[in-house]
């Protein structure tokens, strides 16, 4: 577009129009967001903010929270800094477009004239042969750079010029565009998608997700179940693969099911599923009760189950199913209700280790001792762990709109920077028994493209 | 085996970059053919130890291209700068650049050669890497961040080479003549920031792709992705104060150096900022 001057095209625009067509608010708008987005890289934003959040003065802390500090990208100013820019770009390019429109449709109906009258030429030098058959070979290879050639003759002087590429001035309104249509996407997306979590243990089915950002959960109309999840390790203990084997289910059947594995998402009924995170949950604790020495049960059990001890009036609740308790192992915490009251205690799957690197801890910690109901000893066999996967659950309707955006700012690009404005003006004409040539050459970039176009004119004059 | 190459590309490149700089005090003649050929060398050396580590990456069972740690990454960042580099040199024949730009090459191997913090064991994919989409985003955002890198260099020369001579100062001290013309290096630093900007915006469009698929969000203000956001900003505001406001030389010189400025920390110094694109925490 070269250098023009920022004054509006049109008379009697009022001081909005003319606040908004400012390439100045452009400026300062881009400053401000970058900025801003600089901070929010800095401060913790969301969930990380709460832990950082204790250490504030109460009162400071209203106050960011009033500007929307811990979700800065969310808040109500940055979003009206982005709207602002839509608008500012929006009215940037209509302000610009009639100019544009006339550069390109002056240069379609052949140019302003011949620019020979003007200045000197960019290039002269003489042929030797007559100037009408020069002419017919100086147009054969303007044809072949630029396709069709005008050719005007006045006074025994022919004009001929070659031009293209004048599209390539609306590449930036194409870019421009394509900024607002992935805005309108990303707007499209928060308005009527959703962006939510699930933990869902192995064997469990769930038919609700936590939406994120404190915002309550989303009931699905179908319950997902998730089978089984595996986690596969390299030889060096790096994570290879993570995998959920999901079924959906609609009023009790499965309908669907797949592997859900990183990068390889599912969809179903238009609501996509991501393996996003996985834990660990204490399962079944397997017992052993042991009375007065003898009589021994085996037992299944997990947390919050109760069941009843053989021949004695007591209930046994599992109170506790712990991976790792305090880094000494499994360990299951007991609670025995019987006639003469209740007493609760750990049962160490280690309790033998325990004792020998801490003689006579039963005795000093009485909630250490698995025989402290007697005449029962509990003991634990192990513990068997559970896995469940976490699970990225959200739909967002704005994704087309988005990728037509980037793809439409992919193709602006290509206008604006792989094709420019190229016009090359030839003037041929009888002077002193030769036939002499002058080039006139202009371009809006690429002035090394222009340049081998007029070389391939110049080239001429050797032959 | 690919690493022993990369530690000689690594002298290699030191002595690239020492011939280059001696070129720039004596003159064009036989140590500008030597920088020349010897950065080539050494590009050709590190081509061979990319495709090897590639293949013995494949051997190992965990095939993948060398594009997936912060070891990779900047052994493949210096191998672009020094690829565009030696084009630059060939189109335009001037090797005036080679001074402000392979010492960087260097620079960048010797960090992943050196660093204790860094290994260069080949290392298998974690889930969140195996996607198709790592190699075109990797391969477009380093030839965006190699071409800033270079137009930062042409910055650098434009600002040694001063401000055009007032009337009566001397001209020209040798490092003035040695250096090409303003509009020159202009041009020449405009067309980069343009072939970076293009690269950088096809890397944030990959990586917005691959977030989709991998994260379920392709934009979730991330530090990397807000980083490379305000990158892309700098050098849309450099390319429309030259398109609309005409602005050359010296602005855009500073420009291409503070744009350059944001590119390092997008590509080092996020990773001291909580994200998901942390190299620090694999």
């Amino acid at each position: 577009m070269g250098k023009e001057s920022n004054r509006p095209a049109g008379e009697g625009k009022n001081a909005l129009w003319s606040f908004f067509a400012s390439v100045r608010l452009t400026v300062v708008l881009l400053i401000v967001i970058a900025v801003s987005a600089v901070l929010g890289t800095v401060v913790p934003q969301q969930e990380e903010a709460q832990r950082f959040l204790r250490d504030l003065p109460p009162g400071l802390v209203s106050v960011l929270q009033f500007l929307q500090i811990f979700d800065m990208y969310h808040s109500v100013w940055f979003l009206l800094m982005m709207a602002l820019l839509a608008v500012n770009l929006t009215v940037c390019s209509v302000n610009r477009f009639p100019r544009t429109w006339r550069i390109f449709s002056s240069a379609r109906s052949g140019g302003r004239g011949s620019p020979f009258g003007g200045g000197a030429a960019d290039h002269v030098f003489s042929l030797p042969g007559p100037h009408a058959r020069e002419a017919e070979r100086l147009e054969g290879i303007l044809r072949k750079r630029f396709g069709t050639v005008r050719r005007a003759e006045e006074k025994g002087v022919i004009t001929l010029h070659g031009e293209k590429g004048a599209f390539s001035y609306f590449g930036v309104y194409v870019v421009h565009a394509s900024i607002l249509v992935i805005l309108a996407g990303a707007i499209i997306g928060s308005l009527s998608g959703f962006d939510g979590y699930v933990n869902i243990p192995e064997g469990e089915t769930v038919d609700a997700v936590k939406l994120r950002g404190g915002q309550g959960t989303k009931k699905l109309d179908f319950a997902v179940r998730c089978d089984r999840f595996t986690v596969e390790f390299y030889e060096n203990g790096m994570p290879k693969e993570f995998r959920s084997d999901l079924a959906f289910l609609r009023g009790g059947k499965t309908v669907h099911e797949g592997p859900l594995r990183v990068n390889h998402p599912i969809e179903f009924a238009g609501i996509r599923f991501y393996q996003a995170s996985y834990g660990n949950i204490p399962g079944k604790a397997r017992l052993t009760v042991t009375e007065g020495g003898s009589r021994k049960k085996l037992l299944e059990v997990a947390a919050g189950e109760q069941f009843e001890l053989p021949g004695r009036k007591a209930t046994v609740s599992v109170l506790r199913v712990e991976e790792n308790l305090m880094n000494m192992g499994p360990a299951v915490k007991l609670g025995v209700m019987s006639e003469g009251g209740g007493i609760a205690f750990w049962v160490f799957r280690q309790i033998r280790e325990i004792e020998e690197a801490n003689p006579g801890i039963t005795k000093q910690v009485p909630q250490f001792n698995p025989g402290l109901y007697k005449p029962y000893v509990f003991s634990l066999d192990g513990i068997e762990s559970a896995y469940y996967t976490g699970l990225q659950v959200s739909t967002d309707p704005g994704i087309p709109v988005v990728a037509a955006g980037a793809t439409l700012m992919v193709a602006g690009f290509m206008l604006v920077f792989l094709f420019s404005h190229r016009q090359v003006w030839v003037r041929v004409e009888e002077k002193g028994g030769n036939c002499r040539v002058s080039l006139i050459g202009r371009c809006n970039r690429d002035p090394a493209g222009l340049a081998r176009d007029m070389n391939a004119l110049t080239a001429a004059e050797v032959k | 085996m690919n690493i022993v190459i990369l530690n000689w590309v690594t002298f290699i490149y030191f002595g690239a970059a020492v011939f280059y700089f001696i070129t720039m005090l004596r003159e064009e003649g036989f140590w500008g053919k030597a920088a020349t050929v010897t950065a080539s060398v050494g590009l050709a050396a590190q081509t061979v130890a990319l495709i090897v580590r590639w293949v013995e990456s494949h051997r190992m069972g965990i095939g993948h291209a060398p594009l997936s740690n912060l070891y990779e990454s900047l052994i493949f960042f210096s191998w672009t700068v020094m690829l565009l580099y030696l084009i630059m040199e060939f189109r335009i024949k001037n090797r005036s650049a080679g001074p402000f730009v392979t010492p960087f090459t260097f620079l960048l191997m010797a960090y992943a050669s050196l660093s204790p913090n860094i290994s260069g064991q080949i290392q298998p994919l974690i889930p969140a890497l195996k996607s198709n989409w790592l190699t075109s985003h990797v391969l477009t955002c380093f030839m965006g961040y190699a071409s800033f890198a270079i137009a930062g260099g042409l910055g650098c020369m434009y600002l040694l080479k001063g401000e055009e001579g007032r009337a009566g100062e001397i001209p020209a001290s040798s490092l003035a003549r040695f250096l090409p013309s303003r509009d020159a290096l202009d041009e020449l630093l405009y067309q980069c920031a343009i072939l970076g900007f293009i690269f950088l915006t096809l890397g944030i469009i990959t990586g917005a792709v691959w977030a989709h698929y991998a994260w379920g969000r392709y934009w979730g203000w991330d530090p990397k992705e807000t980083w490379s956001l305000i990158t892309w900003l700098v050098y849309a505001a450099l390319l429309h104060s030259r398109y609309v406001r005409g602005w050359r030389g010296r602005r855009m010189a500073v420009m291409a150096l503070v744009g350059l400025a944001c590119v390092l920390f997008t590509y080092l110094g996020v990773n001291y900022l909580p994200g998901l694109h942390s190299y620090l925490q694999s």
